[in-house]
């Protein structure tokens, strides 16, 4: 008995576990291509999950249909943000960067608290529940599983087969030389980011539709995400998957063992002893 | 050879189709740097710079440590902002565009200190030299190409870069350049911190790419290596162009001998 609890508590951890890991691959492929750590990264968690919302709720639209267009809208407003907020402190010392984009999470959080207020919301959408085993799930959530899987190979497969990620990885890696070989690299930083920013407006959405969640419903997702890039290590999004599974299947376990408010301090711990001792993350990306 | 004075503008007609074809090089430099001016902040490196490179030929630039030979093919490529002065790149003033965009057109520096994609596989290196559309439109035969001239690549396609040797990595980036399908390639001290041999070795393959018709600036330590191999060669001196001329002539001009030869 104590068995099937356990296994049921790890299998709820680790299915969250690759939502965390989508949400985490936004940030981390900011950071690893531009420097940049996108402070605005919770915020754009949290519209993506009211995109969805909103599309549901107001023109009935299948939530995975709305994820079609939270996705592209979340591109659009990742370029946005790169051209109006960071280009100009791109090349500037980091705390630049890390106040333009806090600037743009008090916009986004602002404008969200004015027209949403922060009562929580939530997607009246299910499909159910599916026994694996002697535990149960809400399909939703192994859908934002399965979904966070195939973003992550898909994106692994662009970075690495593909020549425009090729080029991205070029620009992470020397933008000056990129440059030099006819890199138009404005354009892929801003590319960049208007990637990083779909990820996690898709993540939030996918949240969004076995949660309920309020404008302010990014943050602890941002603090995740940071956990994660430094467990997982920089510009591959396959250790972004690890970190984020890593993370939930902690998660899921802890609150076996002690009170659930222990979980971030846990998770804080950890993140502290990776960076001294593997600050490359746990796979070395770098 | 001439002390350089003024240098006239030189001429920016519109690119004609069969400049390519043009003879009299005299009139239609492929690259003209007139008048260049720029510096770091408020320290002005160079005071009115102005050279030519002609189709087909080797050009060495030659100066001691830190007057600005960087500095000068940084601006040339774009990478730093002229104050005054004009670049002229086969007939079109390339002088606001930026550098990725002169890649584009075939204006390409293998830079100094090489600036690998050090992440990345040689292969994946080569691949990002021919990114443009012009140039991936030769990918295949350039790649035979570059392979045959550095069978030590071709071998180590599949490591990182940074398994590399010294050399091997010099090869790289002479590679990678090469892969750009370049009109004119610039390239910043070719044999810095090389083996003799090796840096002999490179020579060798200039010596080739001139004879294939590749027209090249070349940024060099080894002044004697430089001057034997090359055309035309200019003396870069406090932030002017001193001196210019046949670099056989130049190796008579004893200011030179004492000064980079040690003679
Ligand atoms: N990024 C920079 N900022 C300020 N000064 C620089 C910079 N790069 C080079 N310099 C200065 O400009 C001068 C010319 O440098 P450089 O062009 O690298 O010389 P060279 O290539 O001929 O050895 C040197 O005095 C150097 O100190
Ligand atoms: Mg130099």
């Amino acid at each position: 008995m104590v068995l099937n609890q356990l296994l049921a508590s790890l299998t709820d951890g680790l299915l969250l576990g690759f939502v965390y890991g989508l949400a985490a691959m936004g940030l981390s492929l900011i950071w690893g291509v531009m420097c940049v750590i996108n402070l605005a990264h919770g915020s754009v968690i949290a519209l993506g999950m009211f995109g969805t919302y909103l599309l549901f709720s107001q023109t009935a639209w299948n939530p995975y249909l709305a994820l079609l267009a939270v996705a592209v809208v979340g591109f659009l407003t990742g370029t946005a943000i790169y051209g109006a907020a960071v280009h100009r402190v791109i090349n500037a010392p980091h705390l630049s960067s890390l106040l333009a984009t806090f600037a743009v999470n008090m916009i986004f959080i602002g404008l969200g608290t004015a027209i949403f207020t922060t009562s929580p919301r939530n997607l009246d959408y299910s499909l159910g529940s599916l026994q694996i085993g002697a535990v149960i799930f809400p399909v939703t959530r192994l859908i934002a599983a399965m979904a966070a899987i195939l973003l992550t190979v898909a994106l692994y497969l662009f970075l690495f087969f593909s020549r425009p990620g090729k080029a991205i990885r070029a620009v992470a890696n020397n933008r000056t030389a990129a440059e030099l070989m006819g890199i138009p690299t404005s354009l892929v930083l801003a590319s960049s980011f208007g990637l990083g920013t779909m990820l996690a407006a898709v993540a939030g959405g996918l949240i969004a539709t076995f949660f309920p969640f309020t404008i302010l419903s990014g943050g602890p997702y941002e603090l995740k995400s940071f956990v994660i890039c430094v467990l997982g290590g920089l510009g591959n999004p396959l250790g972004a998957l690890l970190g984020g599974l890593l993370l939930g299947g902690l998660e899921g376990l802890i609150p076996t063992f002690m009170p659930v408010s222990w979980v971030p301090t846990v998770e804080f711990v950890l993140f502290v002893l990776v960076l001294v001792l593997r600050p490359t993350g746990l796979l070395g990306a770098r | 050879m001439t002390r350089r004075g003024e240098t006239k503008p030189v001429t920016d007609s519109p690119v004609r189709e069969n400049r390519e074809q043009d003879t009299d090089n005299r009139l239609h430099p492929w690259l003209a740097v007139s008048d260049l001016t720029t510096g770091y902040a408020d320290v002005q490196i160079l005071w009115g710079v102005s050279l030519t490179l002609e189709k087909g030929k080797l050009t060495t630039l030659l100066g001691s440590n830190g007057v600005g030979k960087t500095t000068l093919l940084r601006a040339v490529m774009g990478l730093l902002r002229p104050w005054a002065g004009r670049v002229t790149f086969l007939g079109r003033d390339l002088t606001r565009n930026s550098p990725h965009s002169r890649a584009k057109l075939g204006m390409v520096l293998v830079p100094e200190g090489r600036q690998l994609f050090t992440e990345m596989t040689v292969l994946e290196n080569l691949e990002l030299g021919a990114f443009s559309k012009r140039a991936h439109a030769h990918y295949r035969e350039n790649l035979e190409k570059v392979f045959a001239m550095f069978p030590r690549l071709a071998e180590r396609r599949h490591q990182k870069v940074s398994s590399l040797s010294g050399g091997e990595q010099q090869m790289l980036a002479v590679s990678r350049g090469l892969m750009a399908q370049p009109k004119i390639l610039l390239i910043d001290e070719l044999s810095l911190g090389l083996s003799p041999i090796m840096a002999l070795n490179l020579f060798e393959s200039l010596t080739r790419l001139k004879e294939a018709g590749l027209t090249m600036l070349l940024v060099e330590q080894n002044v004697a290596m430089a001057l034997a191999v090359s055309d035309y060669a200019y003396v870069l001196a406090h932030g002017k162009i001193w001196l210019h001329g046949d670099p056989r002539q130049l190796l008579k001009n004893d200011d030179i001998r004492q000064t980079y030869l040690g003679l």
